[in-house]
């Protein structure tokens, strides 16, 4: 029973990781630039299918920075010359916009790489379980989590520390007085859009590398990582990382006893935040 | 050249027509003050000037350069400090990190040197914008904008909501920024502290402009004055056209 329980709290701490990317990079866009990016899945998805593309010549450890690169100039492209021209519009056209850009990168994905599955093959050597009796710990997926502790501290290292962070910071407040300090808002904006884009395309190809790729991978991942922003609260992003481990690993736990309830257990989680702390963990209280 | 000229401004918000044509110029090295009474404009005309509110119709420029078209950013990158209405300090970032902001435009203002000037924000570093107090939230404020190493410092009410004797501090400042050749806009409702250190003036009533000339004689104009700092818009109108 205790084998099972570290089993499936290990499992949820896993998809807790993957929440937290996905979730961290959706929340850095929709703070600065206001918009909920539909098609952040398909990103991932992109990311992962890039890395499939780049490891026969590259090799898989470099593949590990350069698709999520790739991923984020593309996302950078597409900032620049469709997302930043509804800024200052209502919030309903870019989130038009974006859940068409879902479609096209989807079927991009189809056409390019075809409709079923795909394996990502991750080198022998860190795929091998660690133990008989914990067979469930692998070095891939013990480097997976040290991948997202990494890349997680680095974020908020940078956030705090670098004048961009700082910039970002204080532009997800007053964005007009960050403009009027002479920062280029617009080049700010893109830029904090390819980081969340950065993030979604590493969080694909680790999840290429533990259950393969296919066009809608992302799918699964992107409602859970909008719960994790609700229930994080708004506006925060050491919320969002708490929301996102505490979803993932409630589903998991709650799949040794109830299986077929781990996915329900998302959204009552989010119902309870919202009625007994409607501005989730760390939101400021007053964020739309 | 002048710092800044601003020819024929209107300005709407949505449907509400806000400037009516404003016209006014702030000379290189000198204070230029505008006044006028609550609702007259005068924030309009500095937001139209950042192109924070477009303006519909009109010019401005800057330093020889029509930047009525530009964004907002690349007119403060110009050399325009901006000091908003309210002091917008990020709520959520410490003093120093405020004022880590803006851009660095080589010049004579650095960190330290902004903590020579004013040793309470030193002493409040590591605080939070939302922390301050009114009159701490205001030099925050102005060091913001004195580190983007501005040519033409504007400044929106800056003596709002506080004390008598830090508005004292704040005017000493003001005017020592213009000694240090950095050209001042000043917008101000204290009409009698802002013609004490302004070398010009300007009167903004209901969208136009309905003084221009020196600050002394308009300070010498003592019944104006009165006029001018406490009354009704009618009364202030007779008084300002009179």
């Amino acid at each position: 029973m205790l084998q099972l329980i570290l089993f499936n709290l290990f499992n949820g701490l896993i998809i807790g990781a993957f929440y937290v990317l996905v979730s961290l990079g959706l929340s850095m866009i929709l703070n600065l630039s206001n918009v909920i990016n539909f098609a952040h899945g398909n990103f991932l998805a992109l990311g992962g299918y890039l890395a499939y593309a780049l490891i026969p010549f590259i090799g898989f450890w470099p593949s590990l920075l350069v698709a999520p690169l790739a991923t984020a100039l593309i996302g950078y492209v597409i900032e620049v010359t469709m997302i930043s021209r509804l800024y200052g519009r209502d919030p309903i056209y870019s989130l038009l916009l974006t859940f068409g850009l879902a479609f096209m990168l989807q079927d991009a994905c189809r056409y390019i790489w075809g409709v079923n599955g795909l394996p990502l093959s991750v080198p022998n050597n860190i795929s091998q379980p660690l133990s008989q009796t914990y067979f469930f710990l692998n070095a891939y997926r013990l480097f997976l989590v040290g991948i997202v502790v990494v890349s997680v501290l680095g974020l908020f290292a940078f956030l705090r520390y670098s004048r961009m962070g700082m910039r970002i910071r204080a532009g997800i407040l007053d964005l007009d007085t960050v403009s009027a300090l002479g920062i280029n808002v617009r080049m700010l904006r893109s830029l904090n859009f390819a980081f969340g884009i950065f993030l979604a395309g590493l969080a694909g190809v680790l999840a290429g590398g533990q259950i393969g790729l296919n066009p809608n991978m992302g799918d699964t991942l992107l409602l859970p990582s909008f719960v994790a922003i609700i229930v994080g609260g708004m506006g925060s992003l050491v919320g969002t990382l708490l929301g996102g481990l505490t979803i993932g690993v409630a589903a998991a736990l709650t799949a040794v006893v109830w299986p077929a309830g781990s996915d329900v257990v998302v959204y009552i989680i989010m119902a309870v935040v919202l009625l007994v702390r409607p501005r989730g963990f760390l939101g400021e209280e007053g964020m739309q | 050249m002048s710092a800044i000229e601003i020819e024929g401004l209107h300005t709407y918000y949505g449907k509400s027509h806000i400037l009516h044509g404003v016209s006014l110029r702030v000379a290189e090295g000198k204070l230029t003050t505008l006044l006028g009474r609550n609702g007259a404009g005068k924030t309009t005309t500095m937001r139209s000037v950042m192109n924070l509110t477009p303006p519909r119709q009109g010019r401005v420029t800057v330093f020889g350069k029509d930047t009525t078209r530009w964004p907002t950013f690349r007119i403060a990158a110009h050399g325009v400090g901006y000091v908003p209405e309210g002091r917008r300090i990020f709520p959520n970032l410490s003093v120093e990190e405020n004022l880590k902001v803006p851009l660095e435009r080589p010049g004579p203002w650095t960190i330290p040197r902004i903590y020579q000037l004013f040793p309470r924000l030193e002493e409040r570093r590591m605080n939070r914008g939302r922390q301050l107090s009114g009159g701490e939230q205001e030099m925050l404020s102005i060091a913001r904008a004195l580190l983007l190493n501005p040519r033409v410092l504007i400044l929106d009410e800056p003596s709002q909501g506080l004390a008598p004797l830090i508005v004292r501090d704040v005017f000493r400042i003001v005017s020592q920024m213009r000694d240090e050749g950095i050209s001042v806009l000043l917008v101000e409702q204290n009409v009698r502290m802002s013609l004490e250190v302004a070398d010009h003036a300007y009167v903004l009533d209901d969208g136009a402009i309905v003084y221009d000339g020196p600050a002394a004689e308009l300070a010498a104009d003592e019944e104006r004055i009165q006029a001018l700092a406490g009354a009704t818009a009618e009364e202030w109108q007779e008084a300002a056209s009179a």
